[in-house]
């Protein structure tokens, strides 16, 4: 009984694990198959000879290194907005009390429950009105809108976290409020902004709506409608360029989650303070 | 230069009144506890005080500047927080030096300015640590040594004591008594607990429903409460009160004549209503002429027994006797009380001790007005 316990639990998990990370494998395996290879019944699981060719194709004939690049300013610069004014925000919530509050941060939840179909038309209306439709920044103020609640209400939780005396402490040692804030409360607050920041990164890199429906010039496409529209057309799927197009699209991801792990768990914050 | 001055200050927060009407004027180099229960205002006082809140109407000055509109960071102040408020991600070293980072103190100065500090508190060998490496007591030192880096002019310490045990407690009471006697500096300590109160302060205002009640020295506390409010919070137990009247002189409770002091009293013993009070240790628990009691229960702490005594009606109070001494539960007694230690308060809602003399009678005339 002892030795099979362990044993169970293990091919439970393994299970568990394949079964999630099949689509992964079988995206990355795609990718490297030759054209040849790719239909054949039954499949083959480790490709009879690997190649780049697809990688190669993809960054050399298509538009796909100016999607990338569309997509990285557009993820970053979003970030950028929601981590600051998110903070800002989540800071008056916290340490500020004043007429309208609550009602304030509900009403800016109650935005995140609408689904974004709902959103999109008048959300279109007012971009185009501001003569900003078909424009990366456009679309980077309509990530914001979309990213923007849930990361209110993440950081001001967060913030919640911080107790007041720190900043108080800071106050009476001589600092402004702004040096309170930079010297005692950011150093706190660096895990909440760091799982902010990814949340709203991963958000705002695969978001596909907004991006079709703001977006249709070639020049500021970012990836995931310009991949959709350039290998899949109404009578043909490039399956092998799809497959590595999502292979290279998933790598930031991927490796911003391998730096930034170690932060997220690490909660160096705690046991400043007693009581 | 340092004293500090309230002047009919009142803060409220939306409807809620925090502090009625508040003077105080607390003299340069005095040790002054703010002491009440909780909700009493006497840290909205304090951290008025640090500007960390802002007064609704009133003056507060330190020295000769009136700093109510003066940033904390410029009020030449230092708080000690009953949290510590160690900032977490700084080293003991850089924390202790903080205060002096913000005024522009660099390098070689700073770091000696810390290092004194450091030594002062036994800190110098916890330097490079961060506060969670630090036990209780060692992190309390820190937030003192934050304080008296640089040298403040007015010290505001916030329950500083109250998540130490016991132990440390009054080791640390007796460490900032002999670092206040050192410093000389003004300081200002809130608390709940009456021990650190009367064992440390040079005078304490005894504060509740946003008032202060009394502030004076420890001993006029004790022995001079200004009302019933302040005799029954301060001693553990606290003064004991008795209803009854005052008629030709006398004190009559349950139809039993209590002899009381009447030269203390001059004018102010009219005949009517009024509540006496008497501290445990001025009661003599005997046999015949006396108050008659039953004795309800008897609690031997070792140095002494707190015997609580029923009277006739009903009224609880308790007394103090020697620790070999046994009383029976049940038993009926015959109480005396030292006519020297009789106090008499009105049988008022503010019950004003009725021999009050000038100083503590301005500060009671203003509660009632």
């Amino acid at each position: 009984m002892k030795t099979l316990r362990p044993i169970v639990l293990n091919l439970v998990t393994w299970t568990l694990v394949l079964l999630i990370a099949f689509p992964l494998l079988w995206m990355i395996i795609t990718s490297l198959k030759p054209q040849s290879e790719l239909f054949r019944i039954p499949p083959t699981w480790i490709p009879e000879s690997i190649t780049f060719e697809h990688y190669w194709r993809l960054l050399s004939e298509t538009p796909f290194l100016r999607y990338f690049r569309n997509s990285v300013v557009l993820a970053v610069s979003t970030t950028v907005f929601v981590v600051i004014l998110g903070t800002l925000g989540a800071y008056s919530l916290v340490r500020f009390t004043y007429r309208g509050r609550e009602t304030m941060a509900m009403l800016v939840l109650f935005t995140y429950l609408l689904p974004s179909v709902v959103l999109i038309i008048p959300l279109y209306l007012m971009i185009a009105s501001l003569g900003l439709s078909n424009s990366l920044f456009g679309l980077i103020l309509a990530h914001t809108t979309f990213a923007l609640p849930y990361a209110l209400w993440l950081l001001r939780s967060f913030m919640e976290g911080i107790p007041e005396d720190l900043e108080n402490a800071a106050l009476v040692d001589g600092a402004s409020r702004m040096g309170a804030f930079k010297d005692v409360i950011f150093p706190q607050l660096l895990p909440g902004i760091i799982s902010t920041a990814l949340f709203t990164f991963i958000l705002s890199w695969n978001e596909y709506l907004y991006a079709l429906v703001l977006v249709n010039s070639e020049s500021v496409t970012p990836l995931t409608t310009g991949v959709m529209s350039m290998l899949i057309s109404a009578f043909n799927i490039e399956w092998s360029l799809l497959m590595a197009a999502s292979v290279m699209m998933s790598l930031p991801l991927i490796v911003v989650f391998a730096f930034l792990q170690s932060y997220l768990t690490s909660g160096f914050g705690a046991g400043g303070v007693k009581g | 230069m340092a004293n500090v001055t309230f002047r009919n200050v009142r803060k409220s927060f939306g409807e809620f009144v925090a502090l009625e009407e508040l003077d105080l004027h607390i003299n340069e180099g005095e040790f002054v506890a703010l002491l009440g229960p909780s909700g009493c205002g006497k840290s909205t006082t304090l951290r008025m005080l640090a500007g960390l809140e802002f007064p609704t109407s009133g003056e507060i000055m330190i020295g000769d500047r009136v700093v109510n509109d003066l940033a904390p960071g410029k009020r030449d102040i230092a708080m000690v927080f009953q949290s510590y408020a160690l900032y977490p991600h700084m080293s003991v070293g850089e924390n202790i030096g903080y205060p002096l980072k913000k005024r522009g103190i660099k390098g070689r100065e700073r770091d000696d300015a810390v290092q004194k500090a450091a030594e002062l508190l036994q800190l110098d060998a916890l330097l490079d640590r961060k506060p969670k490496q630090l036990s209780g007591g060692q992190q309390q030192r820190v937030a003192l040594g934050r304080a008296l880096v640089r040298d403040p002019q007015v010290f505001l310490l916030d329950e500083p004591l109250s998540n130490l045990d016991a132990k440390l407690r009054s080791y640390m009471r007796a460490e900032l008594i002999e670092l206040h006697r050192r410093l000389g500096k003004t300081m200002v300590y809130v608390t709940h607990d009456q021990l650190e109160a009367m064992t440390m302060a040079s005078r304490i205002a005894v504060m509740h429903g946003g008032r202060v009640q009394q502030f004076d020295t420890p001993d006029a506390i004790y022995n001079r409460p200004a009302n019933r409010f302040v005799a029954g919070f301060i001693g553990t137990p606290p003064m004991n009160q008795v209803e009854g009247t005052v008629e030709g002189g006398h004190f009559i409770t349950g139809g039993h004549k209590v002899p009381i002091d009447r030269s203390a009293y001059a004018d102010a013993l009219r005949d009517g209503p009024v509540v006496l009070g008497v501290r445990p240790e001025a009661i003599t628990i005997g046999k015949g002429e006396g108050l008659p009691a039953t004795v309800r229960l008897a609690e031997n702490t070792g140095h002494e027994t707190i015997v609580t005594l029923e009277l006739p009606d009903r009224t609880r109070i308790s007394a103090r006797v020697e620790a070999a001494r046994r009383l029976d539960v049940g038993h009926s007694v015959a109480l005396t009380f030292d006519p020297d230690a009789i106090h008499l308060f009105e049988a008022s809602a503010t019950g004003a001790r009725l021999n009050l003399d000038a100083k503590s009678a301005s500060v009671v005339s203003m509660r009632s007005k």
